[in-house]
């Protein structure tokens, strides 16, 4: 017999507790003053020496407690062969194969090597063993779950693939931990295959195996991380004889300790070569290389940026794609004969750069259909529409139109447009107390969202002296109020469409709005959103998810697509890889953009003309192949042991904590000892009441 | 031992007469008490009762000469008085240190205290003349007998103190010296010494005609033994200890005490002397009972 816990045995010593209480103790120390010993005296003391332990049962009882507990605590176990063999044969281990396959794993023959290792574990399992395959990179895939068959096992290891996602290991992790939770097999491994990328760890995850699990870490990094990567591209436009034309500087880094040398940097533009430039990296640092500027005639120009020839070769291409500016169409609709009203808007709208926008004013009378083709939004500026104009807006703006209403004396009171965001009371007339002010704006909303930060500038020093009081219907959203609660600014969504109602005018006559420095932005802000603008985003980064609904509204308003306004948006996404996903009607509401490359969206009716595209690439993390110690990730989340890529992964003998475990002696040694201590405590009080009894 | 039933008697127990500091309000309340509890007082005014005649001697008082029975007889006779057969009563209290044990709130010397002064005051009350002794190694007050001095009695059991160690026999025999007329005495001690000795020492006091009656005062945990735990046992008095196992030693014990005693009231019976065991968790009937028994024969005596 063996003992896992060896050292407790000095706590037999303890054994000499009951002795000392039955021998020494019995004499209480303190003295008991007596009239006379003349009678005690006389009675011989060597027979009270002799009869000390004078309940020997008792007092082996209690040895013989004290030793069980002992015993079990010293963790007893058999290490003899039949032992070993019943355990080593028992197949009862939970495996969990955790394999990196993020992007990073595509550098030289990382993945091939992961393989292997994950085959080398699927080799060492025993009979009876039960492995889960977990495929990982910033999520988890179970490829293979808790099974016995190592055939599946080895196809689900040869089928898998390099994904172009960033690396995570705590979900992995918790993957593991979930799976080790749940299992009642009580030999518990995980074996964590992959590169140990720094950057997908972060070391305040707690992740905690089960107890007695055991995880492997097995590296298959070679320390060798040298890797050119394309770190940033910047796009400068110029007009240049009414062509747009975009200059492209594009940013490397250099991840090696030895220069880089005239390295070529190449510019492909819908799979042309554009123009080459050579740079010059020092060891770990970055650079920059600028092309001549290329002109910008169509929309989704396919653009790939060439950059050095490592063992990475996933991010030695950067792609992305080059359209021309977008112009937002406003169109002005000023009351008749006022268009003076309307200075500060035609000034301030025609101020914008990103994006322009084409401005027309038109007075209400005059206001036809004709004037809504083409446009993105309309400002109706205190002026009273007739019915037919009415329900054109309402029209428009169902089929994805903004409108911005400002709200002054002349506007009428009318609850029946569907367009007006509230019923709309007389003006408040504040000029006898310096006005009101902006109470609160709705920061979460885009239209003040860059305004969070107080730096941004302030509107509490705006005056308003006269407002509409507009009593806002439950379903519509109040994005600023005055100081006395009154709304402000008021959305109201109508089908596709955006209103937005400002409660008082724009004409410096109610208020100094104009005048203040926060109208122009705030006015900007406004148009875009109702314009349903989007800064148009060069590429994208694996793993975020499109949602094609605004660039598609943009491109029927704009007239791309022969799509009827209003009607439901769909398409099919074809993705690098050739996958093809459909969009709206009875199709996903959106595609997770999963490869590196370029996507295609093809919408009905586009003709000729080129598909939407959105380029993708490689999370920039995943360019740092810096490892860390893989002893950092299995110390984080508890028991682990040291393995190195190669060994061998066999069945290894069972440990002594396996043994032990397994045998459980200390259980029934624990219980046993306190059965004794239970019957000895019965006993010693059935005696100690007859010895009261008799005395 | 065995109880005297006294129906009627209140005896008062000595966990509350301990409460009482003044003795002689105490000894009132005893042996009042105990005297009304009687259906009848045998003892009582018999001191002025007629006893006998005795002839006339020179010296006699004329006054008391039965001239009725000289008109009979022509002979001079003398009335005599149970008035003028008073008593000398006194006490031996031992104050040795042992007598300070108290397994519960009152010690042997306290209860000693309680018999003496009931004792002294039943006699005061009789017109006997009162004494008292105490000692421990040596004699530390010596009060002669008199019918003056049963203040001087209290206050003297007020102001004993059981603190050091004795020598009983050695002072009984001491004591026997002082003692020239016929006495009753009344010896109050827990008597730890041998049965034989101390009946040699206390005949003396028979041989001069004295009535001895010995109060053997012992505490409920000298007699029952009634501890449990293994301790040191330490003597009061020679502060010798002694390592005492009570599981072991108890029975012994016990018996050797049972004969200790058998053997005190046997030789005590033998050389007529009253034996009294008082156990000093009982009332103190007991000793009183004791006391007129002894009082009742010597006036029989007369």
């Amino acid at each position: 017999m063996s003992f896992l816990a060896p050292l407790f045995f000095v706590a037999l010593a303890a054994v000499a507790v009951p002795i000392f209480v039955h021998l020494i103790q019995r004499e209480r120390k303190d003295i008991v003053e007596f009239p006379s010993l003349m009678f005690i005296r006389r009675i011989p003391y060597q027979s009270v020496e002799r009869r000390r332990i004078h309940n020997w049962p008792l007092l082996l009882m209690r040895i013989a407690a004290m030793a069980l507990v002992i015993a079990a605590f010293s963790r007893p176990f058999f290490a003899t062969e039949a032992a070993t063999a019943a355990i080593t044969s028992s197949g009862d281990r939970e495996v969990i194969i955790l394999l990196d396959r993020s992007a990073s794993m595509a550098y030289g023959d990382h993945w091939t090597r992961a393989q292997d290792e994950a085959r080398r574990v699927i080799n060492g399992l025993g009979g009876q063993d039960r492995a889960t395959l977990v495929l990982f990179d910033r999520g988890v895939e179970e490829a293979v779950r808790a099974t016995t068959n190592r055939g599946e096992l080895e196809l689900a290891v040869r089928q898998a693939a390099v994904s172009a996602e960033a690396t995570r290991y705590a979900p992995a992790l918790r993957e593991a931990q979930s799976l080790l939770s749940r299992s009642d097999r009580q030999r518990k491994e995980a074996y964590l295959i992959s590169d140990f990328q720094k950057s997908g760890w972060e070391r305040q995850e707690e992740i905690q195996l089960p107890q007695g699990a055991v995880l492997t870490p097995v590296s298959v990094s070679t320390g060798d991380t040298a890797n050119l990567s394309v770190s940033s591209l910047a796009i400068q436009r110029a007009t240049f004889s009414n062509e747009e034309r975009a200059t492209i500087t594009v940013g490397l880094i250099n991840r090696s300790g030895t220069a880089v040398t005239n390295q070529a940097v190449r510019l492909d533009m819908d799979g042309r070569q554009i123009g080459t430039r050579n740079v010059t990296i020092a060891p770990n640092a970055s650079g920059s290389v600028a092309f001549d500027p290329v002109t910008v005639a169509e929309a989704n120009l396919r653009g790939i940026i060439r950059a050095g020839s490592d063992a990475f070769a996933r991010d030695n291409d950067f792609y992305f794609v080059l359209s021309p500016s977008r112009t937002v169409s406003v169109l002005l609709v000023h009351a008749d004969g006022q268009p003076a009203d309307a200075q500060f808007l035609t000034i301030g709208l025609g101020r914008s750069k990103t994006p322009p926008f084409k401005v027309d004013a038109v007075p209400a009378s005059r206001f036809t259909a004709a004037n809504l083709e083409g446009r993105s939004v309309v400002v109706l500026n205190d002026a009273a529409l007739s019915t037919a104009g009415a329900d054109l807006l309402t029209k428009f703006v169902g089929q994805g139109g903004g409108l911005f209403m400002v709200l002054g004396s002349r506007t009428p009171v009318s609850g029946a447009w569907p367009l007006m965001p509230g019923s709309l009371s007389a003006p408040v007339d504040r000029t006898g107390f310096r006005g009101g002010t902006f109470g609160s704006p709705d920061y979460s909303h885009p239209i003040f969202e860059q305004f969070k930060d107080p730096r941004a500038g302030s509107f509490a020093n705006m005056r308003f002296f006269r407002y509409r009081r507009l009593a806002v219907a439950p379903d519509d959203r109040v994005l600023a109020r005055f100081d006395d609660g009154a709304a402000a600014i008021v959305e109201r969504r109508a089908g596709s469409g955006r209103v937005v109602a400002f409660t008082s005018t724009l004409d410096g006559d109610w208020n100094d709005f104009p005048r203040h420095a926060m109208f122009l932005p705030l006015l900007h802000e406004t148009v875009k959103y109702l314009a349903q603008y989007g800064d148009l985003e060069e590429w994208h980064t694996v793993g975020r998810m499109l949602d094609i609904s605004a660039p598609v509204a943009s491109m029927v308003r704009q007239g791309q697509t022969s799509m009827l306004p209003g009607a439901g948006r769909s398409g099919v996404v074809v993705s690098p890889g050739g996958q093809q996903t459909t969009l709206g009607g009875e199709g996903a509401p959106a595609v997770e953009l999963a490869e590196q490359g370029f996507y295609s969206v093809r919408l009905p009716g586009t003709g000729d003309r080129r598909p939407f595209t959105v380029a993708v690439n490689l999370d920039p993390a995943e360019s740092d192949l810096t490892a860390l110690p893989p002893t950092d990730i299995s110390s984080a989340v508890g028991t682990a042991s040291t393995t190195v890529a190669g060994q061998s992964f066999d069945r290894p003998a069972p440990t002594p904590v396996d043994l032990e475990k397994r045998q459980s002696l200390w259980w029934f040694l624990l219980v046993a000892g306190l059965s004794l201590l239970l019957v000895e405590a019965v006993l010693s009080n059935i005696q100690s009441k007859r010895l009261g009894l008799k005395t | 031992m065995e109880a005297h039933a006294v129906s009627g008697a209140r005896f008062v127990d000595p966990k509350v007469l301990a409460r009482i500091k003044d003795l002689e309000l105490l000894a009132r309340s005893v042996v009042d008490g105990f005297i009304n509890g009687l259906h009848r007082a045998p003892y009582f005014g018999a001191s002025i009762d007629f006893a006998e005649h005795r002839g006339y001697v020179p010296g006699d008082d004329i006054r008391r000469v039965d001239w009725r029975l000289y008109a009979r007889t022509d002979k001079y006779f003398v009335k005599q008085y149970e008035a003028d057969t008073n008593a000398n009563f006194s006490v031996l209290l031992d104050t040795s240190k042992s007598m300070s044990f108290a397994s519960g709130e009152v010690s042997k010397l306290d209860y000693a205290k309680f018999v003496a002064a009931c004792l002294a005051y039943l006699s005061h009350r009789q017109r006997d003349r009162v004494g008292i002794v105490t000692f421990d190694k040596e004699v530390l007050s010596y009060v002669p007998s008199s019918a003056k001095h049963f203040n001087v009695l209290l206050h003297t059991l007020e102001q004993a103190r059981a603190e050091r160690p004795g020598r009983l026999l050695a002072m009984l025999t001491e004591i026997a010296e002082h003692f020239k007329r016929r006495s009753i005495v009344a010896l109050i001690s827990d008597l730890y010494e041998n049965p034989e000795e101390l009946l040699d020492a206390l005949k003396p006091y028979s041989f001069r005609g004295n009535d001895l009656v010995v109060f053997h005062v012992l505490d409920p945990a000298e007699i029952d033994f009634p501890y449990r735990d293994s301790s040191r046992f330490q003597d009061l008095e020679s502060g010798e200890e002694m390592p005492v196992v009570p599981d072991v030693f108890a029975d012994q014990y016990r018996k050797m005490i049972r004969d200790h005693i058998d053997a005190l009231r046997s030789k005590c019976s033998d050389s007529r002397i009253d034996y009294v065991l008082l156990n000093t968790s009982k009332p103190l009937d007991e000793a009183l009972f004791s006391y007129l028994g002894n009082r009742e024969r010597l006036m029989r005596v007369r």
